[in-house]
């Protein structure tokens, strides 16, 4: 809100975001209990009666293997899942992950065990991994990614199904989940008290393919240093821990868009962290 | 060029949305398997459905939808409790698990042949109990298939005590999509899985008569491709299947 030109209120987060996220969250809590309902001779009129793996954009990548070479999905994965794949990649390609960090629902949940965690260690949260452990880490979903896709395509069947969080989270009810899957669940949200997104961090295989997008997205967070007060702000309220502050542009492999380092959000000054494509006019000596 | 948040919601929300409406539009979305068997294309029954074609998943509304069979006629005949159109097919091999002859997917394709006087190769044994027979005796029937459905007609359960007892007929509407853990061979059972049941390249190959494909592929779609008879390879599979879990 702005008075007479000045800020009277501040936001330190992008709310749209909040709203984005809870929408998907809903949404694909509702598909899922539809489709369990459908299974029981229910279901809630004008949503769709789809499997949660015929939209889970993943089971597009993981079955792209069996397509190229049989020309056949993988079994459970549909037409559906291969096209949200399709626009996961546009969207990414456009903007990095925002997947990641404005619809994906089970990074959605570990954001709201954050705030716990936040509230209970304070500046201390998302801080206790070591940094060479940490770097070392960030790099093991691209094995559970490899690993995955190598057992897909081995296999022909869903394999990470046992082991998905996701697929757990919003299967708990029913007779399909797996006992892995929801212990993975589980640690992960324990972690979440810790670490933030340590799921997204760690081990997803969708946030490693989605994230190498950073490297060459169109949009970009850029930050102009000649307005920067380097006040670390954006660095501390990544919730990827990426150093926005040190950087001119993020090109973090970890990146999820979320907007949450730039000027609409945390960083005090107007213009200097952005998302944009332009070119930011260099330091000024 | 700058966005904000604001304008990558509805981005995000443009081409999300925006994207499944057009490969609606275009007919390419789909989220589940299609339920409709191919057609013949030739000779008298060019255009109509195959029932060789029919897949455990199908359920009673599939064949409905495709062979105008109501699923009040499919209960009667397979004499169960359910006429409901949501009922898997596959659902029978449970029900009749533990007969001496295999009552399933096959049984409703020869149902469904000779309810509607549609060709099936019958050089393989199927199975129907005796309320189908009944039903299928009503109709017209050339004197071979006659001779077919009298020779491959098992007892109701309930009718004959001295009959080989099947599972109770409880009707558990199975998921459409749930894997089986069982090691039985089924329409959407690849290659890959019965070699990792036990089952040699080599003896595959040999009951197949021709070399093995990318082991991704479906047996079915295999053997439809070749024009080798799948429940006849099914069979002899199964039973390699079932020799390797000894």
């Amino acid at each position: 809100m702005k008075l007479f030109g000045k800020h009277l209120f501040r936001p330190r987060s992008i709310w749209i975001r909040k709203i984005v996220q809870w929408f998907f969250f809903l949404l694909i809590t509702l598909i899922s209990i539809n489709h369990t309902l459908v299974e029981n001779g229910g279901g809630i009129p004008f949503l769709t009666t789809a499997s949660l793996h015929a939209l889970c954009p993943f089971g597009g990548v993981v079955t792209i293997y069996q397509y190229a070479t049989v020309g056949t999905f993988v079994q459970k994965i549909h037409e559906s899942a291969f096209i949200l794949m399709i626009i996961g990649f546009v969207l990414a390609f456009l903007f990095g992950p925002v997947f990641c960090g404005w619809v994906c629902p089970l990074g959605t949940v570990q954001e709201w065990v954050a705030k716990l965690g936040k509230k209970f260690f304070k500046r201390r949260y998302n801080h206790f991994v070591p940094a060479r452990l940490d770097n070392v880490l960030r790099y093991a979903r691209y094995v559970v990614l490899a690993w995955v896709v190598y057992v897909t395509a081995t296999s022909g069947t869903l394999i990470f199904t046992e082991y998905d969080p996701y697929f757990a989270l919003f299967n708990f009810w029913t007779s399909e989940v797996a006992v892995g899957g929801l212990i993975i669940l589980g640690v992960t949200l324990v972690l979440s008290l810790f670490v933030e997104r340590p799921w997204c961090k760690y081990a997803c295989p969708y946030g490693a393919v989605l994230g190498l997008t950073n490297l060459f997205r169109v949009f970009q967070i850029k930050r102009a240093e000649s307005t920067c007060k380097a006040d670390g702000a954006c660095s501390i309220m990544c919730p990827m821990n990426i150093p926005v502050d040190s950087v001119k542009t993020v090109h973090d492999h970890q990146c999820i868009s979320c907007l949450e380092c730039t000027s609409e959000a945390i960083c005090p000054v107007a213009k200097t962290v952005v998302f944009t494509t332009a070119t930011l006019k260099p330091q000024e000596s | 060029m700058t966005i904000t948040s604001k304008s990558l919601a509805a981005l995000i929300f443009v081409i999300l949305f925006g994207g499944v409406a057009f490969t609606t539009a275009m007919g390419w979305w789909a989220t589940e398997s299609t339920k409709e068997p191919v057609t013949f294309t030739e000779g008298e029954f060019a255009g109509l459905p195959n029932p060789a074609d029919i897949r455990g998943s199908y359920t009673f509304g599939d064949i409905e939808k495709s062979f105008g069979i109501p699923p009040a006629v499919l209960a009667q005949a397979f004499n169960i409790q359910t006429d409901g159109p949501a009922f898997a097919i596959k659902s029978l091999e449970e029900i009749y698990a533990t007969g001496e002859f295999e009552i399933g997917t096959a049984s409703v394709r020869l149902f469904a042949a000779f309810y509607n006087g549609l060709p099936l190769d019958l050089s393989t044994d199927m199975y129907l109990p005796e309320s189908a027979a009944v039903l299928l005796k009503e109709r017209t029937l050339t004197p071979d298939q006659l001779a077919y459905l009298d020779s491959h007609t098992i007892p109701n359960p309930a009718a004959d005590p001295s009959a080989p007892t099947p599972a109770p007929v409880q009707v558990t509407e199975s998921a459409p999509e749930e894997e089986s853990t069982e090691r039985v061979i089924k329409g959407k059972t690849t290659f890959r899985e019965i070699l990792d049941w036990g089952v040699t390249q080599e003896t595959i190959e040999q009951i197949m008569g021709i070399p093995m494909p990318n082991a991704l592929t479906t047996i079915k779609d295999y053997c439809t491709e070749k024009g080798l008879d799948f429940e006849t390879i099914k069979t002899a599979l199964q039973a390699e299947v079932d020799k390797a879990g000894q």
